[in-house]
């Protein structure tokens, strides 16, 4: 088991009280400001002293309360890197580098040099603190946490801070991480798309209770709790069989149950299952399927509902063995005249149908 | 220019506010950093105790310092048994009178600035492997550099102006105790003693001003070095 928890922990009104185990080895907690994830990843880092407790990571107890260990942060070997990247200002990017034990070490051994490869750290390494960007700050941070070789990387929010743009930029970074450097993670993070891109495992949190683990796609397809599905923000969820790859046409073809759906090309194994998703802007709707069409997917399907929403219409449908929803303005909707039953054609690039995982 | 005695009152001054700052430095960051990092419900009485000699009568002080340092004092006694020597009365006694009046400024620069360290940046000191003396030492104490170095400064200047626990704990001995406050005021008793005095005073404005600007001088420099 990568992280097993078992704590309750209450701070004023709020109470943590969960208990769960995951191999990972990248674990991913998932919930609405406020769940008490930063306060669970505090207590794995040692930051807070649970009042009844026992948190082992990669099987080794940091913490058995009352009464049993309880290992000090600075010996947990778990590396925090936090939405504020929090570098120490007083020392240079060098400085900060090699500041854990054994760090400046590890930053001349080949291992080392594959951190700063991955994460482009060699043009900011004469550079000082005060004039770095802050997707270069957090880039540093995170070097500094995998140069004082930590057992896992304890991840609070860590692209939060930064415009879409650089978030997208650091968290490939920290899918590059998870596959080249092969360091275990426990992040925490209210994205949906981060949980897809980065978790091989899920733990939902909710009013500081675990309300649903597994992997990333299931549990987002099925929010367990309110201030889960806010998050998700991924409208169409789907979780398909490979039915074959087209390689010359650079589409996996996905079993949508007497329909098929192209797909971006995915090295996922045949007859295996992947996530999917897409939002429900980026689905065309029409009531014949057009001739000469560049979209991969023109799926037929019925209209099972249809409601005005503000100044957007919500057109739920049925489309093989899956429900789909597209959102189209009021004005298409009239032109359509969509009611519930209504034939309609669902189009859909193959560049907007997201994997997520396998 | 100053006579070979005023010299010598200047430069026993100097002294005796310097080695005041010495001996409570380390201290004086400890308790700076104890009182600015310590959750608990103690915390207020210790922070009252270390202030106290901020509102006291530094007359009072003397006195409190004279019943511990005095010949029946018990601090004055093991003193004595250890050593056969006194305290009170010597430049130990101007010293330590010196340095308990100037502890208090020396303690809040130190608690305020520490108070200005990002607290996160400890954590995550913490989590990469080093433990809490290390954390201090390299980024708590290097953060509120700014705050010990005014605070020693601060206290220098009040060690430099030091009268009335100075007068009754260490007297009035020419050479020993007679630091610029204690002869200036020997000097006002004296009929042909108003020429020094004017001297003494202007050196005496002289070091408090420069003992001031350079404590501004030294929190504007740390603030641009880190960008704040």
């Amino acid at each position: 088991m990568a992280v097993e928890a078992r704590i309750k922990h209450s701070l004023g009104a709020f109470t943590l009280d969960v208990k769960f185990e995951s191999a990972g080895p990248v674990v991913g907690v998932f919930g609405a400001s406020g769940c008490g994830k930063t306060t669970l990843l505090h207590c794995v880092a040692g930051l807070i002293k649970p009042r009844d407790a026992k948190i082992a990571v990669n099987t080794r107890v940091v913490c058995n309360r009352p009464g049993g260990t309880y290992t000090p942060p600075e010996r947990r070997k778990l590396a925090l890197v936090t939405q504020d990247p929090l570098l120490f200002p007083h020392l240079s990017v060098r400085g900060n580098l090699t500041y854990a034990p054994g760090s400046s070490d590890e930053l001349e051994s080949d291992s080392g040099w594959q951190i700063i490869d991955v994460l482009r750290i060699k043009p900011l390494l004469a550079r000082r603190i005060a004039g770095l960007s802050g997707g270069e700050k957090q880039r540093v941070a995170l070097a500094r946490a995998l140069l004082s070789r930590p057992e896992m990387l304890l991840l609070d929010e860590p692209t939060s801070a930064l415009d879409a743009g650089l978030a997208r930029d650091v968290l490939s970074l920290l899918v590059q991480v998870k596959l080249r450097l092969k360091v275990p993670m426990l992040f925490v993070t209210h994205k949906a798309g981060e949980l897809m891109a980065l978790a091989d495992d899920c733990v939902v949190l909710d009013a500081g209770k675990v309300v649903a683990q597994g992997p990333p796609v299931d549990v987002l397809s099925r929010p367990r709790a309110l201030g889960v599905a806010n998050l998700t923000g991924v409208d169409n969820l789907l979780r398909l069989k490979v039915v074959r790859h087209d390689e010359e046409g650079g589409v996996t073809l996905l079993d949508l149950g007497g329909l098929e759906l192209a797909a971006p090309l995915t090295d996922a194994a045949a007859g295996t299952h992947i996530g999917v998703g897409f939002y429900a802007d980026e689905i065309m709707l029409c009531l014949e399927k057009p001739a000469g069409l560049s979209a991969r997917n023109a799926l037929r399907g019925k209209v099972i509902s249809v409601d005005e929403v503000g100044r957007e219409v919500l057109v739920r449908m049925q489309v093989g063995e899956h429900e789909l929803l597209a959102r189209i303005t009021p004005a298409a909707a009239a032109e359509l005249r969509l009611n519930t039953d209504s034939p309609v054609v669902a189009l859909i690039k193959t560049a907007a149908c997201h994997l997520l995982g396998h | 220019m100053l006579t070979e005695a005023e010299l010598s009152v200047v430069s026993l001054s100097a002294q005796v506010a310097a080695w005041s700052v010495l001996v409570s430095i380390v201290p004086g960051v400890l308790l700076g950093w104890l009182l600015a990092r310590w959750d608990s419900p103690l915390r207020g009485l210790l922070q009252g105790g270390v202030m106290l000699p901020l509102v006291l009568p530094p007359v009072v002080t003397g006195y409190l310092l004279l019943m511990l340092l005095g010949r029946s004092g018990p601090l004055g006694q093991a003193w004595e048994a250890m050593t056969g020597g006194r305290i009170a009365y010597t430049t130990a006694a101007a010293v330590i009178a010196a340095a308990v009046v100037g502890f208090p400024l020396m303690v809040e620069g130190v608690r305020l600035s520490v108070l200005g360290v990002d607290r996160r940046l400890e954590q995550v000191s913490r989590s990469l492997g080093r433990g809490r003396l290390r954390t201090f030492l390299r980024v708590t104490l290097p953060l509120s550099m700014a705050g010990v170095l005014g605070g020693s400064v601060l206290s220098f200047a009040r060690a430099l102006g030091e009268f009335g626990a100075t007068i009754v704990v260490a007297g009035n001995v020419e050479g020993e105790t007679r630091t610029i406050p204690v002869a200036v005021y020997t000097l006002l008793n004296q009929p042909d003693g108003e020429d020094a005095v004017v001297r003494l005073v202007l050196v005496s404005v002289a070091l408090s001003l420069a003992a001031l600007l350079a404590a501004g001088w030294l929190a504007r420099r740390h603030g641009r070095q880190h960008g704040r």
